[in-house]
């Protein structure tokens, strides 16, 4: 097999503008492939590491499961209680967030973020200073903390809207203690946190006790909170973080996938077509010597085997090269997406799974075989005689 | 085949090949009955179009006769598969080609090889051949070469140590001096000349009525026929 493999090589190089030719088709189509099977479940896989990073792993809410829709929970400290006490249940964060003027050093930012949270998730992380501790102490996100010219120990004051009421807001001073990233953030978006007593007193009292979810992390056992809290509360519905991503990959993010396997069809056809096209017009160049070889006592089983080898050469090589080149363009890619207004910094559209890898090691596998099979067809019937005297003739 | 003499290597039998064409059948040998004995030494001459090519094709078992019967050592060739055919072909059979069909990206050594690697050989067995062929040749110091570098005559040599590397019984050739020179046409000849006086019967179609004399025996063919034998 190594001297068929050998001998298949050689001839590749023989005809070496062409085999790179090859390689290069193989490579470009494969990079693609590679980049639209990392996209086909890319946001999703991103959402569902984002969710799983904020450290619970059951959402409460009125009804619908997705952040910032539905209706809020009303009476949120009594539902929070009523939930801590289940067994399934180690932890109930519940978390309110309110749209908010935020002002400091004198310069404003409006439609600012401001969320707020009573219990022991946080779900940020603090990369300069410290994490809130009291009412009055707030965290920044990095957009905001730049913005404003905050940085621990500054005095950040906010006027929160509440519910859209169209009545004046008090103004609320808040110091700054910490810097943080918030999952699902967007850049250029300014966002801050306090805690709920917080969050109503810049609210002046209105509609205090409500909640937009609770954050539930369970004792271990999601699918056992899960069952729990639905029995507890009727009124309420949970889901894990799986749901979430289910309903998100049934929704628009199925276009995303949809998209994608389009796109991998018309790839893989065209690197089909190439790779058959190249093998094809190469074979029928040498068809004399392969007459000539089978004449000489070569099987027909070997000479088509030279042919699939090269096949899986080109293809092998181009395949090789194209994750390199689909990785590069997939983080270019992404890039340009992020761009897009609102999309949190830590969401991604391309995120690379290992199966992604072998599906696309198969796809290429299949391509080479497939491309292979016409031309391997033509040199298995090849008559020999009438090739023979054709070619001196011809 | 009760008295097939033990010497015999083929033995053609009746044999017919016809092409079917748009215009009606072409007959490339009609009825035609040979036997090539080991060791002898066959010439086939006649114009072009007479069938010498078809019938050195069903002698060397890559075509088949549209009826009437062909026999190699004693077996019916009709009735092997292809990977028998291939494998008698193999072993058994050497072909010298007017175009030479060497590979261009192998070295004279290495396509000398080829076909002792298809056949199974050892590595070190197969160099050992290679170099005692191309020095039987007179190419030893062109083993490293590739055809491209080698002049008609030089490939042809190549072509016929590769054609002898599996020490078949029977060497077909056709037309082997069709693409070169008067002098370097009679340097092939003169090798296949001693190829058959170290044992391998020979059979050579060509129109050159000088290397056709070299063969003791001599085959003129007309319209797909033998019209006239002559042997020496
Ligand atoms: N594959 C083929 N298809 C059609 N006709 C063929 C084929 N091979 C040979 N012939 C015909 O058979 C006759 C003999 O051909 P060939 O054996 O090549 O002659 P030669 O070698 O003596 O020149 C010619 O008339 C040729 O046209
Ligand atoms: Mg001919």
């Amino acid at each position: 097999m190594s001297s068929v493999l050998s001998f298949a090589w050689r001839s590749l190089v023989r005809q070496p503008a062409r085999s790179t030719l090859g390689i290069l088709g193989v490579a470009a189509v494969g990079a693609l492939l590679f980049d639209m099977l990392l996209l086909s479940e890319g946001l999703v896989l991103s959402m569902r590491d984002m969710l799983d990073r904020m450290g619970f792993d059951v959402r409460v809410t009125a009804s619908e499961p997705l952040p910032g829709q539905g209706a809020d929970i009303e009476h949120a400290p009594g539902a929070k209680r009523a939930l801590e006490a289940l067994p399934a249940v180690r932890s109930v964060t519940s978390v309110r967030s309110e749209a908010a003027v935020m002002r400091g050093n004198g310069i404003s930012v409006p439609d600012a973020m401001f969320i707020s949270v009573d219990g022991p998730t946080h779900p940020w992380t603090v990369t300069d200073g410290r994490d809130i501790a009291a009412d009055d102490e707030m965290v920044v996100n990095r957009f905001t903390a730049d913005t404003l010219k905050l940085s621990p120990g500054s005095v950040v004051n906010i006027s929160a809207s509440c519910g859209g009421r169209a009545e004046a807001p008090p103004r609320t001073d808040f110091r700054v203690v910490g810097v943080v990233t918030i999952p699902f953030e967007a850049p250029q978006r300014a966002a801050g946190a306090t805690t709920i007593p917080g969050l109503e007193a810049a609210c002046g009292g209105t509609r205090a006790g409500i909640a937009d979810f609770l954050a539930v992390a369970s004792a271990g056992d999601t699918a056992a909170a899960l069952a729990a809290i639905a029995a507890a509360r009727p009124d309420l519905t949970p889901f894990t973080n799986e749901q979430i991503v289910g309903r998100l990959q049934q929704g628009g993010f199925a276009y995303f996938r949809q998209i994608s396997t389009v796109l991998i069809t018309v790839t893989v056809s065209f690197a089909l077509l190439l790779i058959t096209v190249l093998l094809t017009v190469s074979v029928n160049q040498r068809l004399g010597e392969v007459a000539a070889l089978r004449a000489l006592g070569f099987s027909r089983r070997r000479v088509v085997l030279d042919v699939f080898c090269e096949s899986a050469l080109i293809v092998g090589m181009g395949g090789l090269l194209s994750l390199p080149l689909g990785w590069v363009l997939a983080a270019a890619l992404d890039d340009i997406l992020k761009r897009m207004p609102g999309i949190p910094e830590q969401l991604h559209f391309f995120v690379f799974r290992p199966d992604a890898l072998v599906v696309h090691a198969a796809l290429l596998c299949a391509t080479a075989v497939l491309a292979a099979v016409y031309p391997m067809q033509l040199v298995a019937r090849l008559p020999i005689a009438t090739t023979l005297r054709n070619e001196v003739i011809g | 085949m009760s008295a097939l003499p033990s010497s015999t290597i083929v033995e053609a039998t009746s044999v017919t090949r016809q092409f079917q064409m748009p215009a009606g059948p072409v007959f490339a040998v009609r009825d035609l009955s040979l036997t090539i004995a080991a060791g002898a030494y066959t010439a086939i001459q006649g114009p072009s179009g007479c069938g010498k090519s078809t019938l050195l094709h069903i002698l060397g078992c890559v075509d088949t006769p549209s009826s009437g019967s062909l026999t190699f050592d004693g077996q019916d060739v009709a009735r092997l598969r292809d990977h028998a055919r291939s494998l008698l072909r193999l072993r058994q059979i050497g072909f010298v080609f007017q175009r030479f069909y060497l590979l261009p990206m192998l070295t004279a050594a290495e396509n000398v090889e080829l076909p002792q690697a298809e056949a199974g050989v050892s590595k070190p067995t197969r160099l050992e051949r290679s170099r005692e062929l191309l020095e039987y040749v007179g190419l030893a110091a062109r083993a490293g070469h590739r055809p491209s570098q080698l002049s008609g005559g030089e490939m042809q040599r190549v072509a016929i140590a590769r054609a002898l590397a599996n020490r078949p019984r029977l060497l077909l050739a056709d037309e082997p001096t069709g693409e070169l020179d008067q002098a370097t046409g009679e340097h092939v000849a003169a090798l296949l000349d001693r190829v058959n006086a170290d044992g391998t019967a020979v059979v050579v179609v060509t129109h050159d009525s000088a290397l056709a004399s070299r063969a003791r025996r001599v085959l003129t063919m007309k319209d797909g026929r033998i019209d006239r034998e002559t042997t020496a």
